[in-house]
């Protein structure tokens, strides 16, 4: 697989193994699953529902912050949480807990696939995978994915961020309600850190819409709630 | 027992990196919350503790003339081996008497939110920074405005980002028409969802049935079902009891009715009769498990909540609880491996175990009086202990001599309760204490 081979190549991966498993997910996954977009399975045992037939209202305000995306250069993110519809998740490439990062990461890819076939969709979404990892996760690390994720050429757009260190990272994941905190044994069994898994979906005026975590992070409802903002346009639509 | 083999999967997954790809691409990826402790009711989109309870924390409805006389939060430490085992070593005074009901931390249980009934505020406390000694942090103090008239915030469940607070009454008659509230992980109103009623269907099957109370409500994930159930409102619940009964056109005013919601879509979708008072929900943890428990605090009868054959929800009375006259059925808790269910009796002070292994035929194995009155209980998850706590309303519980305001802690062997320890909350000069909730410091994902 081209992903792997990039990765092979390139020095700074540390961890082949654990990297390589998460890398394969990222490959592998969207296939069996896509085919049950439309069906349920054990874990989401429920239709999906109808977009525009119900409301999301507004959480809060999308925090901003300085990144680094994959090639390394500083910006907003602010910049990439407005304008497009945005499903923003906050991973770590060392994850390999099953439920968390690797499953976050898969049904972006989901997503990403499903944009190819649907060009409103490429062009109104936004995904953004963001590490909460910097010191690891570099942007040399991110920008493997980042070139794998833009080998879809009619996709939406998928950005690979990282940070350029902890101090400035902290407050962004204050501002969204991230948890992450180091494992006491950093060899331990899903990887170094305990971190809450979260996915957050950003309307083009960079409000969060929804919140997603182990039990409710289904391709089907992200697909329903993204679509659901496409059809309010671009005038806000909210309880509030 | 399927909740274990799924919770040891998920564990073997979490170690073999490679066994976590088969995994995803074999679809079969089991999240299970993490199985490994804490509260059996508690939320399941809650990050769990790790390991055994180390603090029982209690919100305590303040008693005139007692102590300080203010509904506090107190910490009761549980620690195994700890010199301060089964006592209070902490306890932080809100400041007036509020109705302290029920509580519940936000999903990353960085903060503990508490309801007062009477005065709609919830008191937010940060239990992430010394799980010890929690730092109070806010009040949520507009309640009414915020909500657009709700009134009577009953506890808080944690959602992902957010907290959902079932409530009980309105602003505008302080009747029992009432709504579920959000609010964001900050303290930020979000929306409100008002209960169906026959005015008001909100497209229901079984609108006939829909009265439009609410008491708790909790979520099947998997599923994507809420199931709400109902109570009375701030008319009543501020009463006092023996006067209430009496009065034949207020006990009219009481629920009677369960809602199955679109979890996702929070939109109501069913709503069932289950007379005499439909109070706690407890869902079945088991991965093929698709129903819950209820109990009917003046019908005292268990219900069953169930997913039939044909994919509908229904629901059945499944049990007398305490034979003739009624026993006044409060809380319930239902074990991590669905198969015991303890139902605290606020009428006699027993606790009544029933073994619900056949959730249509549950049956009584034993029972325990635990104190002259009876409210809430507690169990860990691996359902060897129980700690319970007396008072039910401040205008409800008994008085005089039959006042008793406790809380006791069990060991349970499948058989038999056998106490630990209890601690007389009146003595203390603490107050009538109520909810029960489990800290440590070690939490985990």
């Amino acid at each position: 697989m081209r992903i792997l081979k990039t990765l092979k190549s390139n020095p700074t991966m540390r961890q082949p193994s654990i990297f390589a498993a998460v890398t394969i997910a990222f490959a592998v996954a969207s296939a069996p699953l896509l085919g049950a977009d439309s069906g349920r399975t054990g874990r989401f045992d429920f239709d999906s529902p109808v977009p525009g037939t119900y409301a999301l209202p507004v959480l809060k305000m999308a925090a901003d912050g300085e990144v680094l995306d994959s090639a390394g250069r500083k910006l907003r993110l602010e910049q990439l949480t407005h304008g497009r519809i945005t499903v923003l998740s906050f991973i770590y490439t060392r994850c390999a807990s099953a439920g968390a990062c690797p499953h976050a990461t898969g049904v972006l890819n989901q997503l990403h696939r499903l944009s190819e076939g649907d060009s409103a969709m490429a062009k109104e979404m936004r995904l953004v995978s963001m590490s909460f990892d910097p010191e690891h996760d570099t942007p040399e690390r991110m920008a493997a994915y980042s070139a794998w994720a833009g080998s879809r050429t009619n996709a939406a757009e998928w950005h690979f961020l990282t940070s350029r260190s902890k101090g400035v990272l902290q407050p962004v994941l204050d501002a969204y309600g991230q948890v992450v905190t180091a494992k006491a044994n950093p060899n331990a069994a899903g990887g170094p850190l305990n971190h809450t898994l979260r996915v957050y979906l950003i309307d083009r005026q960079g409000r969060i819409r929804n919140i997603y975590s182990s039990g409710t992070l289904d391709v089907r409802l992200v697909m329903a709630d993204v679509k659901t903002l496409m059809l309010e346009g671009r005038e806000p639509s909210t309880n509030r | 027992m399927k909740m274990n083999k799924f919770t040891d999967c998920f564990c073997r997954y979490e170690a073999r990196p490679g066994a976590f790809v088969a995994a995803l691409v074999l679809g079969a990826m089991t999240i299970i919350p993490s199985g490994r402790a804490d509260e059996t009711c508690s939320s399941p989109y809650l990050t769990r503790i790790e390991g055994q309870e180390e603090f029982v924390y209690v919100w305590t409805l303040g008693v005139e003339n007692l102590g300080d006389g203010s509904d506090k939060l107190v910490v009761v430490d549980v620690k195994p081996g700890s010199r301060n085992y089964g006592k209070v070593i902490y306890s932080y005074s809100v400041g007036g008497r509020h109705e302290a009901h029920h509580g519940g931390f936000t999903d990353d249980r960085r903060q503990l939110w508490l309801a007062g009934l009477e005065s709609s505020k919830i008191f937010i406390f940060d239990v992430h920074s010394e799980p010890a000694r929690p730092t109070y942090v806010k009040t949520i103090d507009r309640f009414e405005q915020l909500t657009g008239g709700v009134a009577g915030p009953h506890g808080a469940y944690a959602l992902p980002g957010r907290v959902l607070v079932p409530c009980l009454s309105n602003s505008r008659d302080k009747g029992g028409r009432s709504a579920l509230v959000e609010f964001n992980n900050e303290g930020d109103y979000i929306a409100t969802h008002w209960l169906p009623t026959k005015d008001n269907q909100r497209g229901v099957v079984g609108a006939e049935f829909a009265d439009g109370y609410c008491y708790d409500a909790r979520v099947l994930p998997r599923k994507n079902v809420m199931l709400s159930t109902s109570f009375t409102g701030w008319n009543n619940y501020t009463r006092d009891f023996d006067d209430l009964v009496k009065d034949a056109e207020a006990m009219k005013n009481f629920g009677s009715s369960m809602v199955l919601w679109n979890f996702h879509t929070r939109q109501p979708k069913k709503v069932f009769q289950v007379p005499g008072v439909p109070l706690e929900v407890r869902w079945a943890w088991g991965d093929k498990h698709n129903y819950a428990f209820t109990a009917t605090a003046l019908g005292s009868k268990l219900w069953l909540c169930y997913e039939d054959e044909n994919g509908e929800w229904q629901t059945k009375e499944v049990a007398d609880i305490g034979g003739k006259g009624g026993v006044l059925p409060a809380d319930i808790s239902l074990s991590a491996d669905d198969r015991t269910l303890f139902v605290d009796c606020f009428g006699d002070g027993k606790c009544r175990v029933f073994d619900v292994t056949n959730p249509r035929q549950p049956r009584q194995i034993y029972e325990k009086t635990i104190g002259k009155q009876l409210n809430m209980v507690s169990q860990s998850w691996d359902g060897k202990r129980l700690y319970f706590t007396s008072s039910l309303l401040a205008h409800w519980d008994k008085g005089g001599e039959n006042n008793d305001q406790f809380l006791r802690a069990y060991g349970w062997n499948g058989k038999e309760l056998m106490p630990k320890f209890q601690l007389d909350f009146t003595a203390l000069k603490l107050g009538r204490p109520h909810h029960m909730l489990f800290g440590s410091t070690k939490v985990g994902n």
